[in-house]
Formats: structure tokens, C-alpha cells, sequence
């Protein structure tokens, strides 16, 4: 299958304080992986996601996105890549004082008539779609409740029915469960499990915990100081791999 | 004692950045401390006025320096920051971080410093060629002669010695502190003519006023005054009305205007620097101008009246609400910004529907706030035509001397202007509470 995201000699540094982030990053994922970046805080996995779709500019190198370059698109053509390329958060990010339903809806925004969202109208079919999508992931008796007013795993689900409203063929989840607790951490993966293998969405997430690594990835990438220091299946990784990602002083905590 | 290295890393001045980002804070410490004795020799010189007989004299009698008395105070007070720096810690130093020390950043010895403070003389002589010797660490003359120099404090904290705080009576700053408010507090005294005798002894002659204020005569509360033509209750209808209307206009004008003076919105390049810059320029000058000089600005532009009161009042709740939209559009979760940024929405929609629904409770708290100050405002700004409750207020004390009742009248409008103020207070607490 052909590559869905080609990733070259990323760089990013970032002017204050002089710190390279990125360090030459060089990668490709296939269409329908399940890639999972694992690494220490501060590695460089939130930056890398956010230089893909260029929530942070990043200082040189390329990223294709089906064929696209990423790196040279207009800020219009940057706004319907954007559209393919859905993203969730460790920290959700919804606008806690807006409705479930505008928070669902918010991911449409990149297609619906602009003049119409304007005046916050959507057209039928969208509202529809959000109900759907809400009803995907668990939540459709929370619609028109405030944002705040859900549980974090709620709350991420949200994010997720945001994601799914941009119909899109790639997913990135920065840190997706981090906030979460182990219950609710792996039924949140579990949504992005059902997005990649029924829908067919490549999924990048970065993840804290190596054994939801394993459980969910097809394929871990792991960064250290902004470099890749390993690359291959989540089986592969044994107790030496571990401490050359994660320093000599690190233990092996399970999430079940 | 093992003899501890420079710890110079001292070379030539690579830039002019450079050179100016080295010697900013010792130039801002010198000016400030300089400022400060020349505000000493000013203080004294208006003690000496007040109390002593001065040979110089100009027109207006006060004390004149002589034709060498300028260049003695300058050079005077010159010497002494020098001196200041030199043997002590100042306040300048203090607050710009920098202490003196050794090139192997050692305290200092006495003949160290002896040696700074004259060399110091032949370094300013020379200042352009010292100047430009200097190394990247802006190394002058004296700098290099005494073997002492400016360290910023931020850079040897771990590395100097613990050492007891002096008492603050043997300390420069703590001295020249204690000297500065002194005199500050003296020289106030004298200059806004303060009498507390004056102000205990003829408290009784304004006992009559005391009794008039607090047993208001509300005769004009709802019924208007022929004279007047007006009643209390309209007047204080008419300045409730201009404070809402000039909430509103001033709110809805701020809203969009607050959005150019937020960072976060405006962006790093130039031109949003630029907007953002000229915004936040505006807010703060217009903030600056009271609202009474905007009225008589527009008492002429449009006549007199509650009309010029709005007109003035929206000015200035336009800078005032800007100012504080704008810092809460700064303070937002950037988070959902980012989300919303993620799905393709254009940079407006990310406004529309990230942005706003975060600061919309707070602009509503904001405005409240504003309009309960607007009713306030505007009983003074009748006094050059603004209209409102102060025309009444203005109008009764006017009347002193004619209506035997005048003052009771005048704490009548008083009463009602606190009824109303207390009230707006309340309500406005009661929803902002809902609200946040």
C-alpha cells in the first residue's frame, strides 16, 4: 500500500531558549496503521504531531500527506488538508462553556457555508451527522448539556465525535489518555480502535504507557530528545530497548 | 590563599547589541540613583526656601541657585551616586540586579574601591574611547583598572558567600529609602498646605452643613421644581440612561476593538504587532483623559446636556472596557483555539467559535461593572454640562445662600444618588455571581 503520510528530515527549534525539539525526524506510515509514538515527556511527541498538520510551523523539512506537500500548502489548501487530518488532545480541549452539540459540530466547521456558521446555524444534515456520531461514541443524552459538566472520558469522547465529524482519513491523538484513568483509558482507545479497523483511519497516537502500546499500536515509534531511537513492531520491544527509550532508571508500569 | 581565577570571559565587543544589552541595566542603575539625589537637592532646596533666609532670590521670592549654583548641584549629585556606588549597594543597583565585585568575584576591598571611585573620573573623561575598548562584558576604564566590576546578581547568586544582612541604618539603600520617603512625606506636607489645626478648629462651623446633609429634604424627590423644571427621581432617570447607553455603545464599539489589542489574537508579525501596539496606544490615552474633559469637549461639539454626557461617557467606557476585554481575551485557554484551528476552520471561525464563547461571561461582568461606574461618573461630569442627576446636585448647591433649605435639598440628591449606586452595585454583584 502506498505510504499516507511521508515524514523527512523534520526539524524544529523552537527560538526561546534555543531548544531543538525535532531533530532530522524521518518516517512514513501506511494507509490504515495504528502508529503509536512512545517516549519521555518532553521528547518531542506533542510537537511532532502539531508540525504535521502545522499547528506549529516547523524550521525545515517536508511532510506529504497522500502525495500532498504539507509544509508548502496556502493557508487555504492547509485548511482542507486540515479537514482530512483529524487530531484529539490530552487535555480534550473543547470549549467548556459551549454546548456538547457546538462542541461536535465545531469539527464541521472547514465545510459547512461559512456565512451560515457565522450566524452559528448548520444545516440539518450536519446536526444529524453530530447526533450520529455522538450516538457512535456512547454520549447522545449528553448533546445539549454544557461541555464542563462531563467527566474527563466523557469529555474525550467528545473530542472523538468532533474528530469523526471531519470524516477523516488520518487521526492524531496527542497523548489521548493521559488525563484519564485506566477503565476509561481503554475504552477511549477502544473508539480509536473501531475508527481504524472499521473506517479505515490511519491513526498516529503518542501514548505514556507502553502496555497500551502494545495493545492498541501495529507499529510504535519511540522519541528521545527529539530524535527517533526506535522504530519497529510493539513485540520487539524488550527490556533493553525499554531502557535505551526511557533511561537506565525507568520500571515498567502496567496499565490493565 | 590560592589565588582564584578571572572569571571574565571577557573579548571585544562582538555587536552593538550586545554592547548596549550589557550596559542598559548599569546605565538605568546610574540614571535612576542620579534621579534620586537630584530629587534629594530639589527637596532640600524647597526645606531651605521655607525655612531659612536665602540670599537668591528670583521675582516671585523663593530661593534661585547662582550661575555656578547648576553645575554645583549637577556635579554634586554626581559625586555622590558615584560615591554610592563605589562603597556601597544603592538603589538602583539593588533594583536592576547588579552588584559589585572583584574580576574573580570576591567582595571587593576598601582600596578596591578607592581605586574605582577615582578612576571612575578619568573613565568618564574618556567615555567615547572607553566605550569602545570595552569587551563584550562592557568592561570601562574603571572597570578594569580597580579590577572590580557590575556583575548582574542573576548570573553569581549560587557562587558568593552567605553573608549577614546589615541593619538597614548602615546600608546606602536603606539609608537613602528612608531619606527619600522622609523627604517626600515633608516636602507634601508643606507643599499641599496640609493645617490639621485648621482642620480640628473650624470642625463645629461646618456642624450646620453635617445637619442639613443628613436630614434631607426630599420635597423634589418625584415633584418637580418649577425653578429647575425637573425632580430628583428624572434627573436620576436621565443619568441612569446615559450610563446604559453609553455602556452599550462603548461596550459594543470595545468588543470588536479588543480582539486587536490581545496578543494572542494579533499574532508575532509585524503588522499585528503594529495593530496590537496602536490599540493598546489608544486605550491607555483615552483612558488616560477623564470623562469631565471628554464632556467639555463635547458640551461644545453638541451643547449642553445629557447628549454631551453620553457622548463622553462612551469614550471613555470604549478605553476603559477595551482595555480590560482585551486582557481577558489574553488570558483564554488556548487549548480549544488549537482544536478548533486542527479541524480546518478558517481564522475567524476559530474567533467565532473558539474565542468568544470563552470571554462572553466575562465581558458581561465587565459591562455590568462599567455601567454601575458610568451612573457614578456622570453626577460629576454635570458640573461642565453633562447633564444627569449632577445638574440637580449642582443646582441645589447653587442655591445656597438663596433657599434657606438648599443644602437639605443637596442631601436629598445625595441620598438618592447612594440608593441607586448601592443598588446597581448589588445587582450587578448578583448576576456577575451567576454569570462567572
Amino acid at each position: 500500500m502506498a505510504d499516507h503520510l511521508v515524514v523527512e528530515h523534520l526539524t524544529k527549534v523552537y527560538k526561546r531558549g534555543d531548544v531543538l525539539a525535532l531533530d532530522d525526524i524521518s518516517f512514513s506510515v501506511k494507509k490504515g496503521e495504528f502508529l503509536v509514538l512512545i517516549g519521555l515527556s518532553g521528547s518531542g511527541k506533542s510537537t511532532l504531531l502539531r508540525c504535521i498538520n502545522r499547528l506549529i510551523e516547523p524550521t525545515a523539512g517536508k511532510v506529504y500527506f497522500d502525495g500532498i506537500d504539507v509544509t508548502a500548502a496556502s493557508s487555504k489548501d492547509l485548511r482542507h488538508l486540515r479537514r482530512r487530518m483529524a487530531m484529539i488532545f490530552q487535555q480534550f480541549n473543547l470549549v467548556k462553556r459551549s454546548s456538547v452539540l457546538t462542541n461536535v459540530l465545531s469539527g464541521r466547521l472547514g465545510y459547512v457555508n461559512p456565512w451560515l456558521s457565522a450566524a452559528h446555524q448548520f444545516p440539518h444534515p450536519e446536526i444529524k451527522m453530530a447526533m450520529a456520531n455522538l450516538e457512535r461514541v456512547g454520549i447522545p443524552e449528553q448533546a445539549y448539556k454544557r461541555a464542563d459538566e462531563l467527566s474527563g472520558g466523557q469529555q474525550q469522547r467528545v473530542g472523538i465525535a468532533r474528530a469523526l465529524m471531519q470524516a477523516p482519513e488520518l487521526l492524531m491523538a496527542d497523548e489521548p489518555v493521559s488525563a484519564l484513568d485506566p477503565a476509561t483509558s481503554h475504552s477511549v482507545m477502544r473508539y480509536l480502535e473501531l475508527m481504524n479497523r472499521e473506517d479505515g483511519v490511519t491513526v498516529i497516537a503518542s501514548l505514556h504507557f507502553l502496555s497500551l502500546a502494545r495493545r492498541y499500536g501495529t507499529r510504535i515509534l519511540a522519541l528521545k530528545d527529539g530524535k527517533i531511537v526506535y522504530e519497529g513492531l510493539p513485540s520487539e520491544i524488550d527490556e533493553a530497548r525499554f531502557k535505551k527509550i526511557y533511561g537506565e532508571e525507568a520500571e515498567q508500569v502496567e496499565v490493565h | 590563599m590560592a589565588k582564584r581565577p578571572s572569571r571574565l570571559k571577557s573579548t571585544r565587543a562582538n555587536s552593538l547589541p550586545a554592547l548596549l544589552g550589557a550596559i542598559k541595566p548599569r546605565l538605568f542603575a546610574f540614571l535612576l540613583d542620579w534621579a534620586s539625589w537630584g530629587y534629594v537637592a530639589y527637596a532640600v532646596m524647597f526645606l531651605i526656601n521655607r525655612y531659612w533666609f536665602v540670599r537668591y532670590v528670583n521675582f516671585y521670592g523663593t530661593l534661585t541657585l547662582p550661575i555656578w549654583g547648576w553645575p554645583l548641584v549637577v556635579l554634586s549629585t554626581l559625586e555622590l551616586v558615584v560615591l554610592g556606588h563605589a562603597f556601597g549597594h544603592s538603589i538602583g543597583l539593588s533594583l536592576f540586579g547588579l552588584r559589585l565585585l572583584t574580576h574573580s568575584h570576591r567582595f571587593p576591598r576598601t582600596q578596591d574601591r578607592i581605586s574605582r571611585y577615582l578612576w571612575w573620573h578619568a573613565a568618564v573623561l574618556l567615555l567615547p574611547v572607553s566605550l569602545w575598548r570595552s569587551g563584550r562584558e562592557c568592561l570601562l576604564l574603571h572597570d578594569v583598572r580597580s579590577k572590580t566590576y557590575m556583575v548582574p546578581l542573576a548570573e553569581v547568586k549560587d557562587e558568593l558567600p552567605v553573608t549577614k544582612p546589615r541593619p538597614w541604618y548602615l546600608t546606602n539603600r536603606g539609608l537613602m529609602t528612608v531619606a527619600l520617603i522622609g523627604l517626600t512625606f515633608w516636602v507634601g506636607w508643606l507643599a499641599t498646605q496640609i493645617n490639621l489645626e485648621r482642620l480640628f478648629s473650624r470642625a463645629p462651623k461646618s456642624a450646620y452643613l453635617w445637619k442639613a446633609l443628613v436630614t434631607p429634604d426630599f420635597e423634589h424627590l418625584a415633584m418637580p421644581d418649577p425653578e429647575l423644571k425637573d425632580s430628583i427621581m428624572g434627573g436620576m432617570l436621565e443619568s441612569i440612561f446615559m450610563a446604559l447607553l453609553a455602556t452599550i455603545f462603548g461596550g459594543l464599539i470595545a468588543f470588536p476593538l479588543s480582539f486587536l489589542g490581545a496578543r494572542n489574537i494579533m499574532g508575532f508579525s509585524p503588522l499585528g504587532w503594529l495593530i496590537y501596539t496602536l490599540a493598546r496606544a489608544f486605550f491607555n490615552i483615552f483612558r488616560s483623559i477623564e470623562s469631565i474633559l471628554w464632556a467639555v469637549v463635547f458640551a461644545v461639539w453638541v451643547g449642553f446636556g445629557p447628549f454631551a454626557g453620553v457622548l463622553a461617557l462612551t469614550i471613555h467606557t470604549i478605553a476603559a472596557l477595551g482595555k480590560l476585554y482585551s486582557e481577558q481575551v489574553e488570558s483564554i485557554d488556548p487549548g480549544p483555539l488549537e482544536a478548533i484551528a486542527a479541524t480546518g476552520a478558517r481564522r475567524w471561525q476559530v474567533v467565532l467559535y473558539g474565542v468568544i464563547p470563552q470571554i462572553i461571561p466575562s465581558y458581561l461582568a465587565f459591562s455590568l461593572y462599567r455601567w454601575d461606574i458610568n451612573v457614578r461618573m456622570s453626577t460629576v461630569i454635570a458640573l461642565v454640562g453633562g447633564g444627569g442627576i449632577g445638574r440637580i446636585l449642582f443646582y441645589y448647591k447653587g442655591q445656597v445662600g438663596r433657599l434657606s433649605n438648599a443644602w437639605n435639598q443637596v442631601g436629598a440628591v445625595v441620598f438618592a444618588i447612594v440608593a441607586v449606586v448601592w443598588l446597581l452595585d448589588y445587582i450587578s454583584g448578583r448576576v456577575r455571581e451567576k454569570i462567572i
